[in-house]
């Protein structure tokens, strides 16, 4: 008897398997889970971490109807030894800052963008050394120290522990981020889909979201 | 003082090699069994190997000089031609080869590559690659092994020439003893690392000081027990036959009788005198002018004429002798 | 059982030639054209083609003498210099990434800032790809006639005219095999440098990179990038070919982890 194979954004790898341990879990960028479902990938849960991805799936008729289940806000981290003196997410202008962030077209990376245009940054831009595939990685490159700073989810910061500290960013420039999941229709287990996806949108379910710093649709 | 002047100990696998030699502008072969360490000797004088002792050329000692320092014209048993450089390059390769092509005859190959030369073309190439340098010693390994008897001949004769036009003292290793009696004015045989005798090619053959040297020098050697009597000695072969001698021994020895001084005939001879074994024919080998026929024990040669007079044919019993003067004996 | 055995191995060969094929047959021709005219393509090649050079300059250079040196002496610890030699071969290569930033890394052994830059994209692929270079340049100078070498010492040549001059032409073919080895080795390099040099357009993302950058959101441009690399591949693979044929390697390349 084979598990249930979650597919979800990198982001949800730390509260997913604590609601619920037994399925599969695949974790990686939004946009090269739903590549791999298009291609077939036996996913029974997808979850993405933008709407995009899932809305993308469902209008091809591959997926059930997409349900928001949480929300999140981006951060700038920066090493915990902070080697380019970085004070707020202005300094990020400054010449030579080796800048960390998601590739175009995974959600972290389109967000990151967004945001810099809304605070009328996209300058920083030019500091970028790597586009990354998924969050986790840009997380573990600045936490590594060596990047100098990285755009991530709140909810990446707490797993990184002391390794990095945290930037709020202004509440008017962060971009919606909305997590939406739905049921592949060619899920190998439509009972236990059914149920794992009741158990994320249960009140245990948004508890825990709610305990990683998820915000709560 | 020598122009060469060697005093080696090398270790090899089985056994030490331990030669003392001193030659002026002369050439010197060192003959003996494979294994016998006679390559070693050459690589030694070339600084290829490492030797405790001395090598001494015109007064000045090599032995603490690697090998591209050294003097030396080596000419290897295959060769070891460049086959990526033409002739012209192969033999300038140590230094410009002034006219040393014209001198071997081979400046009409300058342009070709190794491979499209014949063995004896090769062997001119690779004696002319040695003598650009002018060194101050020659060393050739084998240098006719590699060419077919008929080349062999010829390039023996030529060779022969060169080395003694000139005058530099040369080593020539070889396992025959032919070529070693054609190219060197002295011969030392090398067994098991030592130098059992040392002198011309005829001194070898008429006092052989041991049956292996007999043997390489191409005489039969047979084993038996001497006794004296009167100004004779009585050696009593391992098959019964007696034979007489006039050398002087006593007790277990090798004699030693040479293919040429032993006649063949149909009867056996009426003088006592003569020596002689009668017996079957058991091969019949025709070697250049000459036939070689091996009677029981003892190999007879014969000219060709001799032969087709006697109507030789295996299988048949014929008679052969030798005198006693001609029974060489070697104590053992 | 030959007919068995004939199945099987048509199958397998199937199986080997089905994933190229189906490159090539899954867009149009003009198609794979077209998306190689794509911005990240170009890019990529460009990036590809110069850190490739690069970095098998750093190989050839560093890598030569480095082979000579074990192919004819014998030294302590000349096993153990083979087994490094060889060692990138049997390394995963997320581990080599992972290991040239904990080397040359800003917070590694060597503080550097060679991460995320260009120069860091030819470490990690000569890393990885110098041990095809060295084995084989090994076994090359190994199988030059030791006579040959006695030969030229005897006519004067010091050391190092005996390897420009003697040992360097009459391996050149085996050197030759080993460089189009290294270098398909090296085009194709991906885990050591995703980690260490990251992925960006224009400055580090190479040909491989681009392809997993590409392909979930533009697949016909990862395909496009594709073909170009099995078009690399192959003709190197036939360069490698033609030049081994000119050369026998010897079986008598020293003990080592893998052989």
């Amino acid at each position: 008897m084979s598990l249930l194979a979650v597919f979800a954004a990198a982001s949800l790898t730390a509260v997913f398997p604590g609601i619920d341990r037994a399925p599969r879990f695949q974790f990686g960028g939004s946009d090269q889970l739903a590549f791999q479902i298009r291609q077939g990938a036996p996913a029974d849960v997808f979850a993405s971490a933008s709407p995009k991805y899932v809305q993308q799936l469902h209008a091809r008729g591959l997926c059930s109807k997409p349900k928001v289940f949480a929300t999140n806000t981006l951060v700038l981290i920066v090493p915990r030894a902070n080697p380019a003196h970085i004070r707020s997410v202005y300094d990020l202008r400054r010449r030579g800052i080796k800048l960390v962030v998601g590739a175009p077209g995974v959600p972290i990376g389109d967000y990151t963008r967004t945001l810099l245009t809304r605070l009328h940054l996209r300058s920083a831009l030019s500091n970028v050394v790597s586009d990354e595939t998924d969050v986790k990685l840009v997380v573990a490159k600045v936490a590594l120290g060596e990047a100098d700073a990285g755009f991530v989810y709140r909810t990446d910061v707490k797993p990184a522990g002391k390794r990095v500290i945290q930037f709020a960013l202004p509440v008017r420039a962060q971009p919606t981020v909305k997590y939406e999941l739905c049921v592949p229709t060619k899920r190998k287990h439509p009972q236990l889909a059914a149920r794992f996806v009741r158990e994320v949108l249960s009140k245990r379910g948004r508890a825990a979201l709610k305990a990683a710093g998820f915000g709560l649709p | 003082m020598a122009a060469l002047r060697l005093d080696l100990s090398v270790a090899l696998r089985t056994f030490r090699l331990q030669l003392a030699l001193e030659t002026e502008r002369e050439t010197v072969a060192i003959v003996g069994p494979s294994g016998a360490g006679k390559s070693t000797v050459l690589r030694a004088v070339a600084g290829l190997v490492k030797a405790a002792g001395t090598v001494e050329v015109n007064g000045r000692d090599w032995s603490s000089l690697a090998p591209e320092r050294r003097s030396v014209g080596f000419v290897f048993q295959d060769y070891a031609l460049f086959p990526h450089l033409s002739v012209r390059g192969n033999v300038a390769f140590g230094g410009p080869p002034g006219d040393v092509l014209e001198r071997l005859g081979i400046e009409h190959l300058a342009q070709a590559r190794p491979r499209e030369l014949s063995g004896g073309e090769r062997q001119r190439v690779a004696l002319a690659r040695a003598l650009a340098r002018r060194p101050e010693v020659l060393l050739l390994d084998e240098p006719l092994a590699a060419l077919d008897p008929h080349t062999r001949d010829t390039v023996r004769v030529e060779l022969r020439a060169t080395l003694r036009e000139l005058g530099l003292p040369t080593l020539v290793v070889t396992h025959d003893f032919v070529d070693a009696a054609a190219l060197a004015e002295r011969v030392g045989v090398l067994v098991d690392g030592r130098m059992v005798q040392m002198g011309r090619a005829d001194e070898l053959i008429a006092s052989p000081a041991t049956p292996f040297v007999a043997r390489f020098a191409g005489g039969n050697v047979l084993h038996g027990r001497a006794r004296r009597l009167g100004t004779l000695t009585s050696v009593e072969l391992s098959d019964r036959t007696v034979v007489t001698s006039t050398d002087a021994a006593q007790g277990d020895v090798a004699a030693i009788v040479y293919p040429w001084e032993v006649t063949l005939a149909r009867t056996p001879p009426t003088d006592s005198a003569q020596n002689h074994v009668r017996a079957v024919v058991s091969s019949v080998v025709p070697v250049a002018n000459r036939v070689r026929v091996t009677v029981g024990t003892v190999t007879a040669e014969v000219t060709a004429e001799s032969a087709r007079r006697l109507q030789i044919k295996e299988g048949e019993v014929l008679v052969a002798t030798w005198k006693a003067t001609a029974t060489r004996l070697v104590a053992l | 059982m030959r007919v068995a055995f004939a199945v099987i191995a048509a199958l397998a060969l199937a199986f080997l030639a089905l994933p190229v094929v189906a490159i090539f047959l899954r867009v149009s021709p003009a198609t794979l054209v077209r998306e190689l005219g794509d911005p990240v393509a170009r890019d990529a090649l460009v990036v590809s083609l110069r850190t490739s050079a690069l970095a098998q300059l750093l190989v050839v250079v560093l890598g030569t003498p480095t082979a000579y040196l074990l192919a004819t002496r014998r030294f302590r610890g000349r096993s153990m210099a083979l087994t490094l030699v060889e060692l990138p071969l049997v390394l995963p290569p997320a581990v080599a990434g992972i290991g040239l930033l904990a080397a040359f890394g800003r917070s590694g052994l060597l503080s550097t800032s060679l991460a995320f830059t260009q120069s860091a994209v030819v470490l990690a692929v000569a890393f990885v790809a110098a041990p095809f270079y060295v084995r084989t340049a090994v076994a090359a100078f190994e199988g030059v006639d030791a006579t040959l070498v006695d030969a030229a010492r005897t006519l004067g040549a010091r050391p190092w005219r005996v390897f420009a001059r003697i040992a360097l032409p009459l391996a050149a073919s085996g050197l030759g095999a080993g460089l189009a080895l290294s270098f398909a080795r090296g085009l194709g390099e991906f885990g050591a440098t995703i980690m260490f040099a990251g992925s960006l357009q224009r400055v580090t993302q190479t040909l491989p990179l681009a392809i997993y950058a590409e392909f979930a959101q533009s697949f016909d441009v990862a395909l496009a990038i594709g073909a170009l690399l099995v078009a690399f591949s192959f003709t190197l693979l036939l360069a490698v070919k033609w030049l081994r044929s000119d050369w026998i390697s010897p079986s008598r390349f020293a003990p080592s982890v893998s052989s």
